[in-house]
């Protein structure tokens, strides 16, 4: 018998106006797997991310984490039951200090004293605790996206989900990601994570879910996926299946 | 400035407040002047929490100072009931008038939220009009006089008033400081940057949204109550006006430096004095001019220290520290 999944998604559907954004997606996350999501650009990658953490309200369908349902639920609730996200495009509170931004992620939990000395924690788990007292404004993206993860641990997530962290990270800074997500898998945490770099997303991943328009269209171990036929022709086109 | 020369600062200023009655007439304008300047800052000061710390910029909040007049001195005429304790019922008044507005409006931003709670102090000003059966209408109200009496909040001497003046101000500016240093202080920031991102970690933006209207509502109606003991005399179009008090309190606070403790205070030392100076030295000249003088300088503070004169104060900080 396998273990309950950790985030169950259940028929979750999302309509903006014409256009069918999330379209009956159905998968679950294991309890401490990486998990990536991959798919062509607009496939509904962060609107799924969007979704789930409760910043779009879902037309159908259901979500549960750790069996219970959080579906419909205002994205503060979602976070106080251990699921919150990065922002792709980061989202900081650029007036703020760097330690300031994540501070705010530990008030969750903790009071004002508390949180302040978990935030200097949590920046120092992504090493940057040298750069704490900076303007969260004048950082370079990199660094942002950084603060971003170090926030969201500030909430004690159970399940974290990367959007896009390692986006124009040259390649040692990329390593170092892949070392972060690694040691914060062995901390006990669940990620799903959305990178557009394949090879990385293949290294790194236990298992991989692809999207395309808004629909799933594989499950599986990173050797499945890439052989595929569906996910090959979503990326290539169908004219290179042979 | 470190944290020991701000308060040595403060400290310093205080005691010059404290003293400062001392040399002048106990029934002059110079000290009716004074008194203003701390009730207005006060005012400021109640404005900034909402404005300041969440960045919402309210035009709205004559409808609570008004609230908190009206409240105090109906029960004083029709209760006999001391001002004192009117204040803390207009308080209420004025909190659960501010969690109404609050409600409708807070995921308005900008000009709406400006124009929606614009609309609200007027609407406030229109009923206290025509509802002449409670408030008198637009004759006004006028708070019974009582033989020198610190229980009913009524003095000959302007000279109490611009103590309980400085009061208000230090305890305005003091749950002003505390607020900004508390959990609540980092959830507005939060809120007022990116409230999705806020509400992704686990701040409830509407609830901290909510909270920080009803404490400003609280303050600004209690300020209310001091205006009335002071002057008398009030009718709707002054406590409840958008020019005389909203926009007022608003400029007081921008001029000084939005969202900073010391912005409404440094805001009321220079609009209060520099509006009676400009009725007292131009109105006789040519109508109209001294409002237009007073405009002039306004913008032309606002277009040379945007961030309010507050920041004056930081630029000289920033330069003697990279000096050193």
């Amino acid at each position: 018998m396998t273990a309950p999944p950790i985030l169950s998604l259940k028929g979750v559907s999302k309509r903006f106006g014409g256009l069918q954004a999330l379209g009956d997606v159905t998968f679950d996350v294991r309890r401490g797997e990486i998990l990536g999501l991959i798919g062509p650009n607009g496939a509904g990658k962060t609107t799924l991310f969007s979704a789930l953490v409760g910043l779009h309200r879902i037309d159908a369908g259901s979500v549960a984490l750790d069996g219970r349902e959080i579906a419909r639920m205002a994205p503060h609730r979602v976070a106080a039951l251990g699921l919150t996200k990065t922002f792709q495009n980061v989202a900081l509170f650029g007036e703020a200090s760097v330690l300031d931004n994540v501070l705010i992620g530990g008030l969750l939990r903790r009071d004002v004293a508390g949180a302040r000395a978990f935030a200097a924690e949590c920046l120092a788990r992504v090493g940057l605790s040298a750069i704490a007292e900076k303007r969260a404004g004048d950082l370079s993206f990199p660094e942002r996206a950084r603060v971003e993860v170090a926030r969201a641990l500030a909430t004690e997530p159970k399940v974290l989900l990367l959007d896009e962290v390692m986006a124009a990270l040259n390649h040692a800074e990329t390593a170092e990601i892949v070392a972060l997500f690694r040691q914060l898998q062995a901390d006990g945490l669940t990620l799903v994570v959305v990178e557009h770099h394949m090879k990385t997303v293949m290294s790194l991943c236990d298992r991989i879910v692809a999207l395309s328009f808004g629909r799933l269209l594989a499950e599986g171990t990173p050797a499945e996926i890439a052989r595929h036929p569906d996910v090959v022709a979503a990326y290539l086109g169908r004219e290179y299946v042979g | 400035m470190t944290r020991p020369t701000k308060l040595a600062a403060a400290a310093l200023a205080l005691l010059a407040a404290l003293c400062l009655p001392l040399g002048l007439d106990h029934q002059g304008y110079a000290i009716r002047v004074a008194t203003l300047v701390f009730l207005f800052g006060a005012m400021a000061q109640s404005w900034n929490v909402v404005g300041g710390l969440a960045n919402q910029m309210s035009l709205g909040h004559a409808a609570f100072f008004g609230i908190g007049a009206y409240t105090s001195t109906l029960l004083l005429i029709h209760a006999g009931l001391s001002p004192w304790l009117g204040m803390l019922a207009g308080g209420v008044l004025g909190g659960l008038a501010a969690a109404l507005i609050s409600l409708p409006t807070m995921r308005l931003s900008g000009h709406y939220f400006a124009l929606a709670t614009l609309a609200f102090g007027e609407v406030m000003r229109v009923v206290a009009n025509s509802w002449a059966g409670l408030t008198g209408g637009p004759v006004g109200l006028s708070v019974p006089f009582a033989p020198d009496s610190l229980a009913l909040f009524n003095f000959k001497s302007t000279v109490p008033h611009y103590y309980i003046a400085l009061a208000a101000l230090c305890l305005v500016t003091a749950i002003f400081v505390w607020i900004r240093n508390s959990a609540l202080g980092y959830r507005l920031r939060a809120v007022r940057e990116n409230v999705d991102a806020a509400e992704v970690v686990g701040v409830d933006t509407a609830r901290t949204k909510l909270v920080a209207a009803v404490i400003s509502g609280v303050l600004m109606a209690m300020t209310g109550t001091l205006y009335a003991q002071l002057n008398f005399f009030f009718d709707p179009d002054t406590v409840f006006g958008a020019a005389p008090i909203s926009i007022r309190v608003a400029l007081i606070a921008i001029v000084g430096g939005v969202g900073t403790a010391i912005g409404p205070i440094v805001g009321a030392l220079v609009i209060i004095p520099l509006e009676e100076a400009a009725n007292l030295f131009l109105s006789s000249q040519v109508a109209g001019l001294s409002g237009f003088a007073y405009g002039l300088i306004l913008i032309a503070v606002i277009l040379v220290q945007p961030h309010g004169l507050a920041a004056i104060g930081r630029r000289f900080q920033r330069k003697s520290k990279g000096a050193s």
